[in-house]
């Protein structure tokens, strides 16, 4: 399985990131922000976009001090082993957790709003079956499949959002504040985690081809998935106004039950496809991300070969929690704040012990050199 | 070799979409009954039941493509006493052959006696609940039971129920007749707990009393009077939802009025009549189309609230039955657009007064103007829109721009004609 050593491009690199942190708009992050932050909502990704510019410029000047390590290898070098075994350990709980509770709620979205009568289990595992068939093709495969896809799955979602625009109404913004302008920045700092997932893309630096596309890549990626993020939250308040969006459990999925295309009703039939695809190639991502951190932390060389196990007890996990619409929302929203600070402060903690070992110095010594 | 593997994917992933379709969600079109309208009454003696009337559509009926011919009915109804209308799919199942489904609901209709009780608002959240319903349905009132009404409604020529009630409630809303009424902007408005809903109102009933009053717009359904071979049923009006529960209901022109004081409404044109200036005994008639954005101006922070709203209109005046010579004579023409000018204010006015003093907040959306003003939530809510809208000062201006006099401008002088 190291044929997987490849090296992957700008464009695979910023559709798997887009891919993988984008979709959150589809579920049901757009309903917890709003929970708090009301019809403000759109200003959050903003807002918190603002604040990740920190954790994630700290973490890129760290981690592309060092050639070819990814984040694990450097918080080996850095820490020392035994502190950065627990990190990483820490850095797997969440990610796991994230993935259990994610795919959950994917399949709960699936069963609710398109296949009623489906049981659960047989979605989950045909979610899971084909998303580890995916990952374990390698991460250049999974890096190809997402720049196939991408440009459908965004023209599908602008489609729907201009849709949107048409049938909705700007003055459901309004008052633009919200519940106020420093609610509005507390409650969104609290949620700063919607963006963690950029800590697990500095584990796929060594697969980038060089260190400036990593960068690049990384910046524009962040900068498309806060503008994304942004502008379907508006339209969501757009559609239904605050009161009636914080009822709502997935917004994007009554979105585009609600929106009609001329004499075309029932659009959801030809969003639902696209959204399907981008779950998949989501979770693929995922399940890589996982099994490259299992891997490190337990000396595993081929982790390709842990996705299948991986995949099955996600399934089994997530398949615990009683009503899941509920249950999961819960979890998912305290994941939320829990994460935030980690998301945060580890960064910034990793930056200040590299300046303190003199690491920026050797490196500049030896590029000298 | 790549571009194999990503075919290969590809594939795979139809292929895995075609899975998820799956055995459990599989629905065969030939097996379903489509239930197009669901009507919701009030059950007699039960306070915790609803009697539930199924619309169902027979997409066989009437297509050219038909082989054989047959003779089968266009449409099914049915109508039982149920708890809510999410199981009450099994029930009518035992009577129905094929699988009840809400996959191409429309509507749901209710009857005013059931919009009008308290216990309405719990009911009709279960359209939230229910997996196919969708949120951009129309809702729409009944004056008698839905029961009474899906039955008695037999068009004769667009026989087919999902067309006939597509096209009449489409037409309905072009001219302003009726509201437009979706599920989606009830649960809105009332979760937003500041403006008035307006649901469409209908019936299919006519109602034997004579036409009251001179103009025929002032008339809710069931009064228009009709005669000749067609169908009963009627789409007029609209019905005043406050709270989640119906308050009253408004004639044509306070339809009309409605939408256009609405500045999120884009209402295409209407016709209308008004007093004829120069001829008590006539009535002219006018094309009333948008000239521009309705500007809605409200100061309400300070002292009384103030609404300044200003209504530019482009009018055509389409019958001249006092054969007023207007071509010649600008002055008449003057006269004629200070006359509509002052019914219109006066009825605007009037519409006005009436949502301040009946209904407590009005039904054009201002709220959503006035939550501009605000910079936060709490001191929106603070306000408390349907507390103050009451007493706030109104003034309305209606600046007319007369456009067409009909096809042909001119008319011959009766007094040339009678000599």
């Amino acid at each position: 399985m190291e044929q997987s050593k490849q090296l992957i491009g700008i464009k695979e690199y910023v559709a798997i990131a887009l891919l993988m942190i984008g979709t959150k708009l589809t579920d049901d992050t757009p309903s917890i922000i709003f929970e708090n932050v009301k019809n403000a909502g759109w200003m959050t990704p903003i807002i918190n976009g603002l604040i990740a510019i920190i954790p994630i410029y700290f973490l890129m000047k760290v981690v592309t001090n060092y050639k070819s390590k990814n984040l694990a290898e450097v918080t080996d070098h850095l820490f020392g082993k035994f502190f950065s075994f627990l990190i990483l350990l820490l850095l797997l709980a969440v990610g796991l957790s994230a993935v259990i509770i994610d795919t959950a709620i994917y399949t709960d979205i699936i069963g609710t709003m398109y296949f009623s009568k489906t049981p659960t289990i047989i979605i989950y595992g045909i979610l899971m079956f084909v998303c580890a068939y995916g990952a374990s093709r390698g991460f250049e495969q999974i890096g190809s499949v997402a720049w196939i896809v991408f440009p459908y799955l965004q023209g599908s979602l602008l489609l729907a959002l201009i849709l949107t625009i048409g049938q909705g109404n700007t003055a459901f913004l309004f008052p633009l504040f919200g519940p106020g302008t420093w609610e509005v920045v507390k409650e969104s700092s609290l949620k700063l985690s919607i963006y963690a997932d950029f800590l697990y893309l500095f584990l796929f630096y060594p697969y980038i081809k060089n260190s400036k596309v990593f960068k690049k890549g990384t910046w524009l990626s962040f900068i498309l998935i806060v503008i994304n993020m942004s502008i379907s939250m508006a339209c969501y308040v757009f559609l239904f106004d605050y009161q009636s969006i914080m009822q709502l459990n997935y917004p994007y999925h009554e979105v585009i039950r609600t929106i009609t295309f001329g004499f075309m009703i029932n659009m959801e039939a030809l969003f639902l496809p696209f959204w399907l695809i981008a779950s998949f190639v989501r979770f693929s991502i995922y399940l890589y991300v996982i099994a490259i951190l299992f891997g490190h932390l337990f000396k595993i060389k081929h982790f390709e070969y842990l996705i299948p196990s991986l995949a099955t007890s996600i399934v089994f996990l997530g398949m615990i929690p009683e009503s899941p619409t509920f249950a999961i929302f819960n979890l998912r929203e305290n994941l939320i704040l829990i994460v935030s600070p980690l998301f945060f402060f580890l960064p910034c903690l990793m930056w200040l012990v590299a300046k303190l070992k003199g690491e920026y110095k050797n490196a500049n010594k030896k590029k000298v050199g | 070799m790549p571009i194999r593997k990503k075919l290969g994917r590809i594939i795979f992933s139809l292929l895995a979409l075609l899975w998820l379709s799956g055995c459990w969600d599989q629905k065969e079109v030939e097996e379903q009954a489509y239930v197009i309208g669901i009507g919701i009454d009030k059950a007699e003696d039960q306070e915790n039941r609803v009697k539930i009337t199924y619309l169902i559509s027979n997409p066989e009926a009437g297509a050219t493509a038909q082989g054989g011919g047959s003779g089968e009915q266009p449409r099914e109804i049915i109508s039982f006493v149920a708890d809510e209308f999410i199981s009450s799919t099994n029930l009518a199942n035992s009577v129905i052959a094929k699988q009840i489904t809400y996959d191409l609901l429309r509507m749901i209709a209710v009857s005013e006696e059931f919009a009008r009780d308290e216990q309405f608002i719990r009911w009709i959240y279960d359209a939230t609940k229910a997996m196919e319903i969708k949120r951009d349905i129309k809702f729409l009132v009944t004056k008698e039971d839905t029961a009474t009404f899906f039955q008695t409604n037999n068009p004769i020529l667009e026989t087919r129920p999902h067309e006939y009630f597509e096209k009449i409630l489409n037409t309905g809303f072009n001219n302003g007749t009726i509201p437009k009424s979706e599920l989606n902007q009830f649960f809105r408005i009332t979760e937003a707990d500041a403006d008035l809903f307006l649901g469409i109102y209908s019936s299919s009933e006519k109602e034997r009393r004579q036409q009251s009053g001179e103009d025929p717009h002032q008339i809710t359904a069931g009064e228009f009077q009709f005669e000749g071979e067609t169908n009963t049923t009627q789409f007029i009006g609209s019905a005043v939802f406050k709270e989640g529960q119906m308050i009253d209901s408004l004639t044509i022109e306070e339809t009309r009025l409605a939408i256009l004081l609405n500045p999120t409404l884009k209402p295409g044109f209407f016709l209308g009549t008004l007093p004829d200036p120069f001829d008590e005994t006539y009535r002219i008639v006018i094309r009333v189309e948008n000239n521009g954005p309705l500007k809605v101006d409200m100061k309400l922070k300070s002292g009384t609230p103030n609404i300044d709203v200003i209504v530019p209109l482009t009018i055509e005046v389409l019958s001249n039955h006092s054969m007023t010579d207007y071509p010649k004579d600008a002055e008449k023409r003057n006269k004629l657009k200070k006359s509509i000018q002052e019914s219109l204010t006066k009825k605007i006015e009037d519409l006005i007064r009436k949502t301040q003093e009946e209904y407590k907040t009005e039904p054009f959306g201002w709220s959503l103007i006035a939550r501009k003003k605000f910079s936060t939530l709490s001191e929106w809510e603070n306000f408390d829109w349907m507390k103050t809208y009451p007493d706030m000062n109104t003034n309305v201006s209606v600046q007319i721009k007369l456009g067409k006099f009909g096809r042909q401008s001119d008319l011959p002088r009766i007094e040339e004609i009678r000599d």
